[in-house]
């Protein structure tokens, strides 16, 4: 019955001969391991679309609910720990192996003609994946996100000439907020999903229609087929590293920090690991040298990286060749600039006594770190806030904290017609005490 | 890479043993993604609300078997954030005993509205009609408006929502 059914499918879409076409890539002899990398790029690219579905099911992007939402799957919805977990961390996999793809293909000199094109999309994709993480993380809107995202646009502002209009176009407005978290939000789940997605058609398609490079050596002779005899490497090197990260995931929380606050004078804002090299770059480059580090030496590196397999024309693959061993050079010198850089960016880090610059009081600080995230909507405190509740300023002449207390707790209960939603369950015990006994001081 | 003495059959079964782990492993990845995305999809599909008792009128307020529509307001969890929604029940007062009738029409959801001309419930949709007490009486509806737990203490009457 089912052959049947097969029968009539493939006489009506010739499907089967799609697979075999795609199955049946003749292989190089001695194609190996190491040809395995572009496999286990591609799982990770598809674990984050399917994980990156799941989550936009309950991810909210506007600054008032970003982060209560990523909470929200943190803590409440059933599995949605480990489905963050999974995102979040398989970004950092999708880099490494990316930039480990690219090692390989470096190394065995694969991008030379007639595949220049097909390096040139893969550099492409490692933007394009960069791109990705640099939006994913705006996305929770705690500290990091806020912090990392202003370092990012300033560092955009440098662009000479028109670093004004850039910073403006990537905030969607003169202040980071609602309209940047909308627009890199629609970056994160459109953009940069179909631009990848255009990318890794032309570049498999590209590498279909050029062959594999196959190993330094040429052996003369047919290698055996992609399927099942390679596809059965790809498949261990896939399931090893699904394996790693789903390890890594589950006894890992996937961070995330209090929720962004401007005001906040005591978070020092740090970058993912992967941005860290570019970070320190700039620590490097004060006043107005800053655009070599933000402008000229990533540009240096894309440029390289782009141009290479035009500098690099020799037909030889050895990378200790005479005619590559500058290039090798160049490229172990940049590779080994990048590591170096990261390295000293995870050690240099200001230290714990520098940090606190000034804090009112402790409590009086988480006072008003609730009442400028959640109170702020609604209520007004000397003239600034919403107007739906009632003015704050001076709450503290007609109630004591207790009754205020109450009232957070459980609006309803005070007052039959408030329309204030209840805090009980949504602020913890010490910051509605840190409230309450705020707003009772104002007299 | 293969010997000639290699027979072409054991071959086809290297194949075939090479192809079953290759399913399997994929099978595997799949099914544990399908488990932890598909979990937290589909879980919260199946959380049920919390139901609370709530103060909704005044005992001595309501006429005897005529229904008194209450807007009540029920502050519930909706994914990240807490919501306050408003629920119409109706109340019916026939002698010491009160019913609390959910507005909502049973035949497809939507909200029904007393009619105190013909003293009837009446739903605008598709013409569902119900009497003072929830029982149908015309239209499509399949069923009698649904009945709250309702309960009286020192005049007040509260509903279990």
């Amino acid at each position: 019955m089912l052959n049947r059914l097969k029968e009539w499918f493939d006489s009506r879409t010739g499907y089967r001969a799609l697979v075999d076409t795609i199955l049946h890539e003749p292989l190089p002899r001695g194609t190996g391991w190491f040809f395995t990398t572009g496999s286990i790029v591609t799982l990770l690219i598809g674990v984050q679309f399917v994980t990156g579905v799941g989550l936009s099911m309950y991810y909210v992007p506007s600054p008032a609910l970003a982060y209560d939402s990523v909470r929200f799957i943190m803590t409440t919805l059933p599995l949605g720990w480990m489905l963050r977990g999974l995102h979040f961390w398989g970004a950092s996999f999708l880099v490494v192996t990316t930039i480990v793809h690219m090692l390989r293909v470096f190394m065995f000199g694969s991008y030379k003609a007639p595949r220049e094109v097909t390096w040139i999309s893969g550099v492409l994709m490692l933007l394009v994946i960069l791109g990705f993480a640099l939006s994913g993380y705006l996305l929770p809107w705690d500290q990091k996100a806020y912090w990392a995202t202003t370092v990012t646009i300033n560092v955009a502002r440098s662009t000479p000439l028109m670093g004004e209009y850039i910073a403006s176009l990537m905030r969607g407005g003169p202040d980071l907020g609602a309209l940047t978290l909308g627009r890199w939000f629609s970056a994160h789940v459109f953009l940069l999903p179909m631009t990848l997605v255009t990318l890794i058609a032309a570049h498999i398609a590209l590498m279909r229609k050029h062959g594999i490079s196959g190993p330094l050596r040429v052996t003369p002779g047919t290698g055996s087929a992609f399927f099942p005899w390679h596809v059965v490497k790809d498949t261990v090197m896939m399931a090893a590293v699904f394996a790693s990260l789903f390890a890594v995931a589950a006894l890992v929380r996937a961070p995330l920090d209090e929720i962004a606050n401007p005001a906040d004078a005591n978070y020092i804002p740090r970058p993912e690991w992967y941005f860290l090299s570019l970070f320190q770059v700039l620590k490097y480059f004060p006043g107005p040298l800053e655009p070599i580090a933000t402008m000229v030496v990533p540009g240096i590196a894309i440029g390289f990286l782009l141009l290479l397999p035009f500098l690099d024309r020799s037909s030889d693959r050895y990378p200790w060749s005479r005619s590559r061993r500058a290039f090798t050079g160049a490229f172990v010198l940049l590779g080994a600039g990048v590591a170096a850089l990261t390295l000293i960016g995870f050690s240099d880090r200001p230290r714990e006594s520098q940090r606190a610059i000034s804090a009112p009081s402790e409590n009086q600080a988480i006072a008003m770190d609730v009442f400028n995230t959640v109170c702020f909507a609604c209520h007004k405190l000397d003239g600034t806030g919403g107007t739906v509740g009632p003015d704050l300023s001076h709450v503290g002449k007609s109630r004591d904290a207790a009754t205020i207390r109450k009232i957070i707790e459980d609006p309803l209960n005070a007052f039959d017609d408030s329309e204030m939603p209840p805090f009980e369950k949504r602020l913890s015990s010490d910051q509605l005490d840190a409230l309450a006994q705020y707003l009772a001081s104002l007299k | 890479m293969h010997s000639n003495s290699e027979s072409a059959s054991s071959r086809r079964a290297r194949r075939a043993f090479l192809v079953r782990i290759i399913q399997s492993i994929h099978a595997l990845m799949g099914a544990t993604l399908a488990f932890v995305v598909g979990g937290a999809v589909v879980a919260p599909s199946f959380t049920r609300r919390q139901s609370t008792w709530l103060p909704a009128a005044e005992w001595s307020g309501l006429e005897d078997g005529t229904p008194t529509p209450i807007a009540l307001r029920v502050a519930r969890s909706d994914g990240a954030i807490e919501v306050i929604d408003r629920r119409l029940v109706y109340l019916v007062r026939s002698g010491h005993t009160v019913r609390a009738l959910d507005s909502t029409c049973t035949h497809l959801g939507c909200r029904t509205r007393f009619n105190p001309d013909t003293h009837r419930i009446e739903c605008p949709c598709h013409g569902g009609m119900y009497d003072a007490t929830g029982k149908v009486i015309g239209g499509p509806p399949p069923s009698p408006l649904q009945t709250l737990p309702t309960r009286v203490e020192n005049d007040r009457v509260f509903v279990e929502v």
